[in-house]
């Protein structure tokens, strides 16, 4: 199915702005990360490990996320044209293709918490993930020469996308989403 | 063997705020134009409302290679597809000060223009009137002589109304902000509704960018558009001399010249200096159009600050423009700076807020997380005020386009930037940032800070000046070395003024059209 304006706007009013074309069974179907997620689509660029990894870390930086499908919106993005990504990576010049970017990022998280906390990632309880967030979010921190911190700020920004980017998530803030419609009288003074 | 077109008499390169202009003025004269386009074809209804969205806009391949200490946030700034990074601007059109044009010669800092104020006024005048400008010229004290605004101002809202507060109690004054986002409906236009996503492009044609104003102008008058037409370099005639049109390759692969009488580079600043670089010859070892070595040179970017804070007051951060609702120049005295830097300084005040993205309010404040993070986000959705400050970086040689060893899909050179704020550029950036939380402390923030430093708008790279030894291009945007090669766009100016770049570059761009079309004989000959 081709993601069409119709379409798109369709899926917004459903609650969602997310709405991404998946390959489901042979077909290519329309679905919310977060659907993407409940239906089990697999991943085109992230291994199983790496992608519970990314989960992790990113529902530890932004509660919610990893049930809306973040893995998922990553790992559908990572596929794209970079002109056509939706990921914010692409604002601070990260190197072609962004697939590398992710699967470092998240090696070097998983190595920080076997080396400074004693575990892998996946058996660490949320007072050491805040430390393990600790260790990367610093401006500037760099690990083996790679940016960590600008890898969680990234993802960090990747979870606000899926959990604050769309209609329902404006709704949690309590304020209006104001897609183009027609305003109230008065506003223009 | 390269497919060969039929020719044209102008191949403009690039659809965004310069060649949007460029087309539709050239082809209303009556001038057969062909428009290409590196990116993909863009209708209005492909503009969603969603900062997610809205990346699609920015730039993202080519890669441009980023070196030196400072960034210019190319991806950011830069766009892709009909419309160029002209899609994704926040429309805040001040003018440039009659002092931004005569840098060096009443300052002895940065270049000159090779015209004054006075030469470009009507051109700003007149774009101003096409496409509908949004302001109060009168509270702009600052604001150099001009043409009133054809609407009144943008909306205000309490995020404004507090803000200025600040500004009051510090001894400064606000003015509505100039944009080129209609107040009211403008010759078939709608007006406004005051949502906030400027940024991921206006589907409703309120602010004025080329899918709303000049291609539809261009097209109607008979240019043709032809996108994902990936233009790598100038053809040159044997004299070296004068421009027989451009070469360009489809997403396919395959090698197109397009012949024209005239060519017109509107590629923005990177990519119109990495055509002529990548143009090189036997005649032109050192790129086309760079006999005087400054191809590349002068590269600028505006120093930039984000001021945020919180506060009791319901803001209605939600309503309002992207790039803002009032402007502050009082700080715009090139000599004014505390601690002796030079340039000026602009403040654009109350930024419409979203949840996400880089200037939304999760960013704000990068350092916070976990189960903190909601309740900051709800916060700051009722409560937060949003600012920025703008810095005069200036002109130096050492920022540069060169071209780098990595190669695009077609085997041409990537463009490399070497860039590092002036030091001047670097002190206003301090200023600023400790003067607008003092403004946001001033207006009442229970908490106010800065952000890093960023950049906003790129500049220079292809400037024109009187000595064609010292610079690309004459007055007219015309190079010194080729009569029939033609740039337009920010990559033009040879200062950086504060002021946001794209009705100057606009300005430029419509005096270098008449001048084409005034000179049109001679130079298609």
């Amino acid at each position: 199915m081709k993601l069409t304006r119709r379409s798109f706007v369709d899926r917004a009013f459903k609650g969602s702005l997310l709405a991404l074309t998946f390959k489901v069974g042979g077909a290519t179907v329309l679905l919310t990360p977060e659907e993407a997620r409940a239906q089990s689509v697999p991943l085109n660029n992230l291994s199983t490990s790496q992608a519970a990894r990314l989960g992790i870390l990113a529902e530890a930086l932004v509660p919610g996320a990893r049930e809306l499908g973040v893995v998922h919106f990553i790992d559908h993005q990572l596929g794209e044209d970079p002109n056509e990504a939706l990921l914010i990576a692409k604002y601070f010049g990260v190197a072609l293709p962004y697939v590398n970017f992710y699967t470092t990022g998240i090696e070097i998280a998983a190595s920080l918490a076997q080396d400074k906390l004693g575990k892998p990632m996946e058996e660490l309880d949320a007072a050491q993930l805040e430390q393990l967030i600790g260790l990367m979010a610093p401006p500037g921190t760099v690990v083996d020469g790679f940016p960590i911190f600008l890898f969680n700020m990234c993802l960090r920004s990747d979870g606000v996308d899926v959990v604050y980017g769309t209609p329902d998530g404006f709704a949690k803030l309590n304020v209006p989403y104001m897609q183009h419609i027609l305003p109230p009288e008065g506003w223009n003074g | 063997m390269a497919k060969v077109m039929e020719p044209v008499g102008a191949v403009v390169v690039g659809t965004g705020a310069a060649g949007s202009l460029m087309a539709a003025v050239l082809a209303e004269a009556g001038k057969d134009v062909l428009v290409l386009e590196r990116g993909h074809a863009r209708k209005m209804e492909d503009l969603y409302s969603s900062q997610t969205w809205a990346r699609r806009l920015k730039w993202g391949s080519p890669a441009v290679i980023e070196e030196g200490p400072d960034s210019i946030w190319y991806n950011f700034n830069a766009g892709h597809g009909y419309g160029g990074a002209s899609i994704h601007h926040y429309a805040v059109w001040p003018r440039y000060h009659e002092d931004d044009f005569e840098v060096q010669s009443r300052y002895g800092h940065s270049l000159d223009w090779p015209f004054g104020y006075d030469e470009l006024r009507p051109y700003y005048d007149q774009v101003q009137e096409e496409v509908g400008m949004s302001g109060d010229a009168e509270k702009e004290t600052w604001r150099p002589p001009g043409a009133p605004y054809p609407l009144p101002p943008v909306l205000v809202s309490n995020h404004g109304n507090v803000l200025a507060r600040g500004f009051e109690v510090m001894g400064m004054h606000t003015a509505p902000i100039p944009m080129a986002v209609l107040s009211r409906p403008y010759k078939g236009r709608p007006a406004c509704i005051w949502d906030g996503w400027c940024d991921a492009g206006c589907p409703i044609g309120a602010l004025a960018n080329p899918l709303a104003v000049y291609l539809p102008r261009a097209t109607k008058a008979g240019a043709r558009l032809q996108p994902d037409a990936h233009v790598t370099r100038v053809l040159m005639d044997k004299s070296g001399k004068r421009a027989t049109g451009v070469e360009y390759y489809t997403p396919e692969g395959e090698a197109v010249i397009q012949p024209a009488d005239t060519v017109v580079l509107c590629a923005f600043s990177i990519e119109n200096a990495r055509i002529l670089l990548n143009s090189a010859d036997g005649n032109n070892p050192n790129g086309v159009a760079n006999s005087s070595g400054t191809l590349g040179q002068y590269l600028m970017s505006h120093p930039a600050v984000g001021i945020n804070g919180l506060f009791d007051d319901d803001m209605q951060n939600y309503l309002g423009a992207t790039g803002g609702q009032l402007l502050c120049q009082d700080v715009f005295d090139k000599n004014g700076d505390p601690g002796g830097a030079f340039g000026s300084r602009q403040w654009e005040i109350g930024l419409a807020l979203k949840p996400n993205d880089l200037l939304g309010i999760a960013m704000s404040r990068p350092d916070i997380f976990g189960a903190r993070l909601h309740d900051f986000m709800v916060d700051g959705a009722r409560h937060m005020g949003s600012m920025v400050g703008v810095c005069e970086d200036e002109a130096q040689a050492g920022n540069r386009i060169e071209l780098a060893s990595q190669k695009d899909a077609f085997g041409f050179p990537l463009a490399k930037i070497v860039y590092k704020t002036s030091d001047s550029g670097n002190g206003l950036w301090r200023t600023a940032a400790e003067e607008g939380v003092k403004l946001f402390k001033a207006a009442g923030a229970r908490e106010a800070w800065h952000g890093p430093k960023g950049g906003q708008h790129i500049m220079g790279g292809t400037i024109m000046g009187k000595d064609p030894a010292r610079s690309v291009l004459n007055g007219h945007g015309q190079a010194h070395d080729v009569e029939n090669l033609f740039l337009a766009g920010p990559g033009v100016m040879p200062t950086s003024s504060s002021i946001n770049s794209t009705f100057t570059a606009k300005a430029v761009a419509m005096k270098s059209a008449r001048y084409m079309v005034e000179n049109w004989a001679a130079l298609s000959s």
